[in-house]
């Protein structure tokens, strides 16, 4: 067994621990695979098996039935949507615009290596960003919506809020892992803290922020979309209606619209982002 | 006996871009220790990854082991490269994994998926792997994340993971510029070494004269991409040097 290799100082290694340990290490990952699979199992027994239904939704037929209802456009509505639309993509860029001007501050304190005063301004920022993202756009525009009243004002605010949350911990990540040297060398040079900012931290997180942005802007397209639901202006408030009124044609129509505009969106991303970075 | 034979080497990187080699011509017999030499951009590197065709050469021959490498099937192609091991300029280590990890990965060519998912390696596969750490003074991290250590004990698990290949010849790429010159000498003492041992040829870029001069006996000088010199090494004078080195003084 023992080969030439153990005639000096300490007990080497061998070949056998190491088998042994990974056949340990192989075996642990089964036992958390088959929990997992436990997991996974128990969870549909509970929440598909036994809180469905199933006397309501009848046969496949009827299942089928009911989804058909669906199928089809309203035509005559789509002149309708062109200016909700228009006021979906403003929600978007405005609320996205001044969410990045909220980010401002929320980044700077919450990146452990710039932010001023550790203690406090660091556990603020990540407070704020965490508030920002556990709480969902719909419940921020019910919120804002009670405190502005009905209208697009109310879906900026609320994409603006809800926007901050992404854009400054992908923001304060990626000014955490910049390359200290430049930093080092504006140092050196006798810059002050303002100009290692614009000079060494800017330069090497712009295009990891702008991406992040760009990124988020496309996804407030499609909260936008919806925040109408709850009175906050653009297709949701269309779609709302036509859901009240059982103009299911009518639904569908706006889907195909909201599809549209996010389409575009996609686009206009795609481009920009190849421009800007 | 020639292991490796290059004839009418060309390379560039794109069809309109400048051409990298241009024309190289060289042999290697199974118990060299090859240098090339040269400044940088003069293709040292491209011509070492044409051997494994981690680039693709444009046009000309290469025959090693008695298999022309450029045309190859993707099937050929990873055997061949079974049988050619390669260090690294920056080491290319896989950084989050452990150096025992990192020194088995020069047997993947041989290990099936399966295994390669469960990091289920053979024992043969291990107590080589022990043994070559053991060689290259590095038995005691074995369970260390390659980037826990030193650069030069970086190099280490490198070249350790070059020789799992049982490899017919080495490709050394800039073993040392990433390291201080004390290491840089014991790095390449231990490639030397190691290949004599395992009488493995090897195929060196250095751009570190004094080194080539110390451990290879032949080298081949490169210029833009031209062979300006090829011969033993004691055949290399300050003349021959300066010619090469000249283009860096403009």
């Amino acid at each position: 067994m023992n080969n030439k290799a153990t005639n000096t100082s300490p007990p080497r290694i061998t070949s056998q621990v190491i088998l042994d340990r990974r056949r340990t290490a192989r075996m642990i990952m089964a036992v958390v695979y088959l929990v997992l699979l436990a997991l996974v199992v128990w969870s549909v027994q509970v929440t598909v098996i036994e809180d469905t239904d199933w006397n309501r939704l009848g046969g496949f037929g009827k299942v089928w039935e009911a989804a058909n209802r669906f199928i089809g456009l309203d035509m005559a509505l789509f002149p309708n949507l062109i200016e909700p639309a228009i006021e979906t993509l403003m929600i978007a860029c405005l609320g996205t615009l001044l969410g990045v001007f909220l980010c401002i501050p929320a980044a700077w304190f919450g990146a452990l290596n710039i932010t001023p005063f550790k203690p406090v301004t660091y556990p603020l920022a990540r407070m704020m960003m965490t508030l920002s993202r556990s709480i969902h756009e719909i419940v921020w525009a019910l919120f804002f919506v009670s405190a502005v009243g009905l209208g697009a004002l109310a879906g900026i605010f609320a994409i603006a809020v809800r926007s901050v949350g992404f854009i400054a911990k992908m923001s304060a990540e990626a000014i955490e892992d910049i390359d200290p040297g430049p930093v080092e060398a504006i140092r050196a040079v006798g810059g002050n803290d303002f100009q290692v900012v614009i000079y060494a931290i800017l330069p090497q997180v712009l295009p990891q922020v702008l991406g992040v942005i760009i990124f988020e802007w496309e996804i407030n397209i499609r909260r936008s979309a919806i925040l109408g639901l709850v009175g906050a202006g653009g297709l949701g408030l269309v779609f709302f209606r036509q859901m009240n009124t059982f103009n299911f044609h009518g639904v569908m129509s706006v889907i195909v619209a909201i599809l549209g505009l996010i389409l575009i969106g996609e686009a206009l991303s795609h481009w920009v982002r190849r421009a800007l970075i | 006996m020639k292991i490796l034979d290059v004839k009418e080497l060309h390379a560039s990187y794109s069809a309109s871009g400048p051409e990298i080699l241009k024309g190289i011509s060289f042999s290697i017999e199974d118990d060299d220790f090859f240098a090339i030499i040269g400044p940088s951009g003069a293709g040292k590197s491209t011509l070492i990854r044409c051997i494994n065709r981690l680039v693709e050469p444009t046009s000309g021959v290469i025959v090693f082991d008695n298999r022309s490498v450029t045309t190859l099937s993707r099937k050929g192609l990873k055997l061949l490269r079974r049988d050619i091991g390669m260090i690294f300029q920056e080491f290319n280590l896989i950084n989050r994994m452990s150096v025992m990890d990192n020194v088995l990965s020069g047997r993947l060519g041989y290990t099936g998926n399966l295994r390669t998912l469960f990091r289920s390696f053979r024992r043969d596969d291990i107590d080589h792997a022990l043994q070559l750490l053991e060689r290259v003074g590095l038995i005691d991290h074995v369970d260390k994340r390659a980037d826990e250590l030193s650069g030069g004990q970086r190099q280490r698990v490198g070249i350790a993971r070059a020789l799992m290949q049982n490899p017919k010849l080495l490709l050394v790429d800039e073993p040392t510029s990433a390291l201080d010159p004390k290491i840089s000498r014991e790095v390449m003492g231990l490639i030397k070494q190691m290949a004599t041992e395992l009488k493995v040829p090897c195929l060196c870029n250095i751009h570190d004269v004094d080194l080539a001069k110390e451990f290879c006996n032949k080298i081949i000088g490169l210029q833009d991409g031209i062979k300006m010199f090829d011969g033993l090494t004691e055949d290399m004078d300050q003349g021959k040097l300066d010619e090469i080195y000249a283009m860096e003084v403009l």
